[in-house]
C-alpha cells in the first residue's frame, strides 16, 4: 500500500508546486493593485461609554469606508485602494484600548489609525500615537491638558472647554442675561468647563448664583434645582453628560423651573434628547452644538447618507466633527500618500476645509472652529450662536416645558 | 509526595514560569507583552487576595480601593520620587489603609464583611473624588512623564514572581497554618492560641501591599487617571472571580485560572464581548455549585465521581419515572403496617 | 426656608426614598429568609425596565399594564432561579458561614450573566421615554405625574408585602422561617417549596421596581448597580431581615439625602451616605430599627 501512494503523492506535491509558482508570479502584480488599506481602531460596543460611541463615532467610521469602497477606494496619491477596518471592541476598558493600540501599531503594522471614543481613552493612546507615529485625529476628546502634552502626532478636532464658554459667556451678555446658575459633572469634563465658565465670566459683571456639583449618575437633582429656581436666574448652564441632561431637563419640567435661557451640554446633541423629551417638550433648549443639515451643502449630503446607511441620525456636535477629521484624513492621504509623518505635517500645516467649515491646527488644538451655542427649535438643533454661524435666529425666552 | 519534594516541585515552576516571562518582552510581540502585562497583572492580584482571604475565607472585595490608593500614590509621587520608590510608597500606602480598615472591620464575618469592605472601596473612591475637586481642584491626575513599556513590564513580572513566592513561603509558616486555621475554625484557633487580630491584619495588608504595588505599576499606562477608572470595582470582582474559579486555598489556582483568563478574554472580546463577561458569570456559578474547591482541586478522581454522580442520578430519575420508586414505598409502607 | 419648600423638599425625598423601599424589600426578603445576600438584584430591576420599556415602544402598551406582567415574569424567573443555583448549596454547604459565602458568589456570577445578556439583546445604547411627565399639584407642590405614580405604587407593595407577612398563613410561615429554619420544618412548613416561591417574590419586586423606574429615569445595562448599593444600605440602616426596617430605612434614606443635597452639594451627598451606611454596619450591625435580637 506505501509503495503505491508514495508516487502518487509526489506527482500531487509537483502539481502543487508548479501552480503555486505560477500563481506567485502572477500575483506581485494583482496584490499590488488590491491591497487594501488596513485601518485599525478600538471602540466601545460594551460598557459606560457605548452610548456616546456608537451615537457619535463608531457610525462615521463605517459610513466612511462604506462611501470610499463605493467610490473604488480610498485615493491614495491616485491610486485607489479599497478600505479594510480592523476593529474590536474595547469594553470601555482602558487597559483593553491601551492593548489594542499597542497590538493595531506595534505588531500588526496598520497602515492608519482612528481614535477610540471619549477623553479618557485618548490620553492613553495619545503617548502611544507619538511612540509609534501614527497621526490620530479626535473628536471627542475634550481637555486643555491633552493640549499641553504638546503630542505632534496628535490632534483634537472638537472645540475646546474655552472657546466653548467663552461663546456661551458672549452670547449672554449679547442677550442682557444678569445672573446665572451652574451645576457641573464631578468628572474631568464637569470640572474644565466649569473652571473655564468662570474665567470668561470675570469682568462681566454677571452674577453666578449658585453653583453646585454632582457625581455621574445622580438618580435625583430636584433638591438642587430647586433651590436654584428659588434664586431665579436669568440662565441655567449644565456641563452634564446625557443622563443628567435628561434627568435635569425632566426634573426642571417637574418643579416649574423654566430661566429664559436653560444650557446643557453633552447629550442636547443627540437625537436621543428630541426622541425622550419629545420634540415639543425640547423647544428652546440649549446645548453644545455646532453643525446641523443646514451648515452647509456637504452637512446635508453627509446627514442623509448617514441615516440612509446607519439607520439613525448623527448627534449634531461630535458626530460632525468626527465626519471632518475623516474628511482630512481621506484629503491627506490623496495628497502625500501613506506616509505617516507626510500625513502629520500635511494635517498640522494647511487649512481644511470640512463640513464644518475651515478647521485649522495650532499644535493640537483646533483654532478654525470657533465655540458655538445650538438651540432645539421645531425639532431641529439649530446652531444660534455667533451669528457668522447660525442657521436659526437665538430665542432668548425659552417656551414653557411641555 | 513529601513536603521537600512538593517544595522543589512549586520552586521549579515557579523558576521556569519566570523564565518564560522574562523572555516575553525580547521574544514576543508588542501584543503578547500587553496581553502577558494583564495576564501577570491579574497573577499578581488573585494570587495575593487568595493569600489572605482563601485561607481565613473572609471574602474582600477591597482590592480596588488598594489599586486606586497605589494608582494615585504614583501619580502624585512619581516626579519627585524614582520608580522603585514610587512603587515601594504605593504598596506601603495600600498597606497601611489596610490596617487601619482591618482594625475597624475585621471582627466581622462573612457577607457583614464583604459587604463593608464593598462599602469602604466606594467610601474611599468618593472621598478622593471629593478631596482632589475642593482641595486640589482637579479631579483626575495626568502622568506625563512615564518609564519604558519593558521596565513597567519587568517590574509587574517582579511582582506576580514575588507574590506567589510569598504565598509559598507564607504556607510554609506559622502564619501560614494559622491564617488557614482561622478559616477552618476561628474560635477554635483562638482558644489554642493563636492572636487571631494580628494575623488577619497581618494577612490583609499583605493583601493590599502587592494590590497598591500593582496599581502603582500598571497606572502609567493609562497617562490619565481619574477615581472612577482606578477605584473601578470590576478590578475587584474578576480578581475575585478569577481566586474562586481557580481555586482560592491553593498556590496554583489563581495562576492557572488568571492565565486561562487572560486568553479567554482576548479570544472572546475579539468574537463576542459580552459572551466572555456572560461565560464569566456563568462559569463562576457552575464553580460554586460543582467545584468549590477551584480548577485547581480538578483531579482525575473529580471526573470520575461526577461521572458516578450523574449515573446515579439518572438511575433515581428512570425509577421514578417508571413508577418503581412509588411502587417500593407502597410495599415498604404495607410490611411496616404488618 | 418657607414651609412650603421644606414640605416639597420633604415629598420629593420620600419619593426617592419609596423606590429605595421597594427595591429594598426584595432584597431583605431574601437575606433574612434565605441568608442568600442577592447582590444580583439590581440586575433583575434593570430587566424589568427594559422589559417595559420595549412593550411601550414596540408595541405601545401602557407601562401600567406592565407591571402585573413585569412582576410575574420576574417572579417565574426567580423560582427557576433558585431551583437551578440556589438549591444545591443548601445540601451542599457544611456550615451556615459557607453557604452564606458560597450563596454571594453565585449571586455575583449571576450579576455578570444578566447584566451582559441584557447588554447583548438591546445594546448598550442609553433608553427611555415619556410617560405622565407632566407635573401634577400636589399640595401646592408640583410633582411629575409619574413620579406620583412610582411613589404610590411603591407604597402600596411595599405595605402589600408586609400585609401578606404578617396577616396571612403563608406570611407567618415565612417569619417562622426567617426565626427557625429547623423548628419551621418540624411543625410541617414547608422549605422546599417556600424558598422557591419567596425568592420569586421577591425577584417580582424588583421587576416592578424597575418598570416603574423605566417611566421616570433613562435605562442602560449598567443602571441595576446603584440600585443594589443603595438597597444594600436600607437593608443595612432598617436591620437586616426586618421588613418594616426596610420601608422606614428607605423612606429616612430618601429623605435624608434630599435635606443633605440641598445644603450640601450632592457630591458630598454621595460621601455621606457611605459614612453613615459603614458607621450603622460598624457601630450598631443590626440596623436602627430592630430590637437587639440578632448577633453580628
Amino acid at each position: 500500500m506505501t509503495e503505491s501512494t508514495k508516487p502518487i503523492a509526489s506527482r500531487r506535491r509537483i502539481l502543487q508546486g508548479g501552480a503555486a509558482m505560477g500563481a506567485l508570479s502572477f500575483a506581485p502584480g494583482l496584490m499590488a493593485q488590491n491591497a487594501p488599506v488596513r485601518i485599525g481602531y478600538s471602540m466601545s460596543r460594551t460598557g459606560p461609554w457605548t452610548g456616546g460611541a456608537q451615537v457619535s463615532q463608531e457610525p462615521n467610521f463605517l459610513l466612511w469606508a462604506e462611501q470610499q469602497n463605493a467610490a473604488g477606494g480610498l485615493d491614495v496619491k491616485g491610486t485607489k485602494r479599497r478600505i479594510e477596518l480592523i476593529s474590536s471592541d474595547d469594553r470601555s476598558d482602558v487597559e483593553t484600548v491601551v492593548r489594542t493600540y499597542e497590538k493595531l501599531m506595534g505588531s500588526d503594522k496598520v497602515d492608519l489609525v482612528l481614535p477610540p471614543w471619549g477623553s479618557n481613552a485618548n490620553f492613553a493612546v495619545a503617548p502611544l500615537a507619538n511612540r509609534f507615529g501614527y497621526p490620530f485625529l479626535a473628536p471627542t476628546a475634550l481637555s486643555r491638558r491633552l493640549v499641553e502634552m504638546k503630542l505632534p502626532y496628535f490632534f483634537l478636532l472638537l472645540q475646546q472647554p474655552k472657546s466653548m464658554c467663552d461663546a456661551l459667556v458672549d452670547m449672554f451678555k449679547a442677550n442682557g442675561v444678569r445672573s446665572v446658575a451652574c451645576i457641573y459633572v464631578d468628572d474631568l469634563f464637569g470640572l474644565e468647563n466649569y473652571a473655564a465658565f468662570k474665567v470668561a465670566l470675570q469682568g462681566t459683571g454677571i452674577n453666578l448664583v449658585e453653583d453646585k456639583s454632582y457625581p455621574g449618575g445622580v438618580k435625583d437633582l430636584s433638591p438642587v434645582l430647586r433651590s436654584i429656581k428659588d434664586k431665579n436666574p436669568d440662565a441655567f448652564v449644565g456641563f452634564t453628560y446625557p443622563p443628567d441632561t435628561i434627568l435635569a431637563s425632566r426634573q426642571s419640567k417637574e418643579i416649574g423651573f423654566n430661566p429664559k435661557i436653560f444650557y446643557a451640554s453633552v447629550g442636547t446633541a443627540f437625537p436621543l434628547y428630541k426622541n425622550v423629551m419629545t420634540p415639543a417638550g425640547a423647544e428652546g433648549v440649549m446645548g453644545m452644538g455646532s453643525w446641523n443639515a443646514k451648515t452647509s451643502p456637504g452637512a446635508k449630503a453627509y446627514f442623509d447618507a448617514h441615516v440612509a446607511s446607519q439607520k439613525k441620525e448623527p448627534d449634531r456636535w461630535a458626530s460632525g466633527a468626527c465626519w471632518a477629521g475623516l474628511e482630512i484624513l481621506t484629503a491627506a492621504v490623496k495628497q502625500v500618500g501613506l506616509d505617516r509623518k507626510a500625513i502629520r505635517d500635511f494635517v498640522a500645516g494647511t487649512t481644511h476645509k470640512t463640513i464644518i467649515g475651515d478647521v485649522k491646527f495650532q499644535g493640537s488644538e483646533n483654532v478654525g472652529t470657533p465655540g458655538t451655542v445650538s438651540q432645539w427649535q421645531n425639532g431641529e438643533f439649530e446652531v444660534v450662536w455667533p451669528a457668522a454661524r447660525a442657521t436659526a435666529k437665538l430665542n432668548a425666552n425659552k417656551p414653557a416645558w411641555k | 509526595m513529601n513536603d521537600r519534594q512538593l517544595l522543589t516541585r512549586d520552586l521549579l515552576v515557579l523558576f521556569g514560569l519566570t523564565g518564560w516571562g522574562l523572555s516575553l518582552p525580547y521574544l514576543g510581540s508588542e501584543f503578547m507583552v500587553s496581553m502577558g502585562l494583564t495576564c501577570l497583572m491579574y497573577v499578581a492580584l488573585s494570587s495575593s487576595w487568595g493569600l489572605f482571604c482563601g485561607s481565613t475565607r473572609y471574602l474582600s472585595l477591597a482590592t480596588s480601593a488598594f489599586f486606586g490608593i497605589g494608582a494615585y500614590t504614583c501619580a502624585m509621587q512619581l516626579e519627585q520620587l524614582g520608580w522603585v520608590a514610587t512603587i515601594a510608597l504605593g504598596a506601603a500606602v495600600a498597606a497601611g489603609v489596610a490596617i487601619v480598615m482591618g482594625a475597624a472591620v475585621l471582627h466581622l464575618r462573612g457577607t457583614y464583611f464583604a459587604v463593608l469592605t464593598f462599602g469602604m472601596t466606594e467610601l474611599i473612591r468618593h472621598a478622593v473624588t471629593y478631596y482632589e475637586k475642593s482641595v486640589t481642584g482637579t479631579v483626575g491626575r495626568v502622568l506625563a512623564v512615564v518609564p519604558e513599556r519593558d521596565t513597567i513590564y519587568l517590574t509587574v513580572l517582579l511582582l506576580a514572581v514575588l507574590t506567589v513566592g510569598l504565598s509559598m513561603w507564607v504556607r510554609r509558616t506559622r502564619l501560614g497554618l494559622a491564617l488557614m486555621g482561622i478559616g477552618a475554625d476561628e474560635q477554635r484557633a483562638q482558644t489554642l492560641g493563636v492572636n487571631t487580630r494580628w494575623v488577619k491584619l497581618a494577612g490583609f495588608a499583605m493583601t493590599a501591599a502587592v494590590a497598591g504595588a500593582v496599581g502603582a505599576a500598571m497606572s502609567v499606562r493609562w497617562t490619565y487617571i481619574d477615581p472612577h477608572t482606578v477605584f473601578n470595582p470590576f478590578i475587584g470582582f474578576q480578581t475575585v472571580l478569577i481566586a474562586l474559579i481557580g481555586g482560592a486555598m491553593t498556590l496554583w489556582g489563581p495562576l492557572i485560572a488568571a492565565i486561562v483568563f487572560s486568553l479567554l478574554a482576548e479570544t472572546l472580546r475579539l468574537q463576542a464581548p459580552q459572551v466572555y463577561m456572560m461565560s464569566l458569570g456563568l462559569l463562576l456559578i457552575l464553580c460554586v455549585l460543582y467545584l468549590p474547591g477551584g480548577l485547581a482541586s480538578l483531579r482525575w478522581d473529580t471526573w470520575k465521581l461526577w461521572r458516578d454522580d450523574t449515573r446515579a442520578w439518572w438511575k433515581e430519575k428512570k425509577r421514578e419515572w417508571t413508577g418503581e420508586k412509588a411502587r417500593e414505598k407502597k410495599r415498604s409502607r404495607e410490611q411496616r403496617l404488618v | 426656608m418657607t414651609l412650603g419648600a421644606w414640605l416639597e423638599l420633604i415629598g420629593s425625598g420620600l419619593i426617592t426614598g419609596g423606590v429605595y423601599a421597594l427595591v429594598a424589600l426584595g432584597m431583605n426578603l431574601q437575606y433574612g429568609l434565605m441568608r442568600i445576600l442577592n447582590i444580583a438584584h439590581g440586575e433583575f430591576l434593570m430587566v424589568g425596565a427594559y422589559l417595559t420599556w420595549m412593550a411601550h415602544t414596540s408595541l405601545g402598551l401602557n407601562p401600567l399594564l406592565m407591571i402585573p406582567v413585569a412582576f410575574a415574569v420576574l417572579g417565574v424567573a426567580g423560582m427557576a432561579i433558585h431551583f437551578l443555583c440556589f438549591r444545591r448549596l443548601v445540601s451542599t454547604s457544611p456550615n451556615l458561614d459557607i453557604f452564606e459565602a458560597r450563596g454571594l458568589m453565585v449571586a455575583f456570577g449571576l450579576m455578570f450573566l444578566v447584566q451582559n445578556m441584557v447588554s447583548w439583546i438591546w445594546g448598550g445604547d442609553l433608553r427611555g421615554y415619556d410617560f405622565m411627565t407632566d407635573p401634577v399639584q400636589v399640595g401646592g407642590a408640583p410633582v411629575a405625574g409619574n413620579k406620583l405614580v412610582v411613589f404610590v405604587l411603591a407604597l402600596l407593595f411595599s405595605l402589600g408585602l408586609l400585609a401578606l407577612l404578617r396577616a396571612t398563613l403563608l406570611g407567618k410561615g415565612v417569619r417562622a422561617l426567617m426565626q427557625s429554619p429547623v423548628g419551621a420544618q418540624l411543625v410541617g412548613i414547608d422549605t422546599k417549596r417556600l424558598h422557591p416561591f419567596m425568592f420569586g417574590i421577591g425577584l417580582g419586586l424588583s421587576g416592578v421596581a424597575g418598570c416603574l423606574l423605566s417611566m421616570a429615569y433613562t435605562i442602560s445595562p449598567s443602571m441595576g448597580e446603584p440600585y443594589t448599593v443603595t438597597a444594600l444600605i436600607v437593608i443595612t440602616l432598617g436591620g437586616f431581615g426586618s421588613m418594616g426596617g426596610a420601608l422606614l430605612g428607605g423612606l429616612l434614606l430618601g429623605v435624608v439625602e434630599a435635606i443633605g443635597m440641598h445644603y450640601t452639594n450632592p457630591s458630598l451627598k454621595a460621601l455621606l451616605s457611605y459614612i453613615v451606611f459603614i458607621s450603622v454596619l460598624l457601630l450598631r450591625p443590626e440596623g436602627l430599627f430592630t430590637r437587639k435580637t440578632r448577633k453580628a
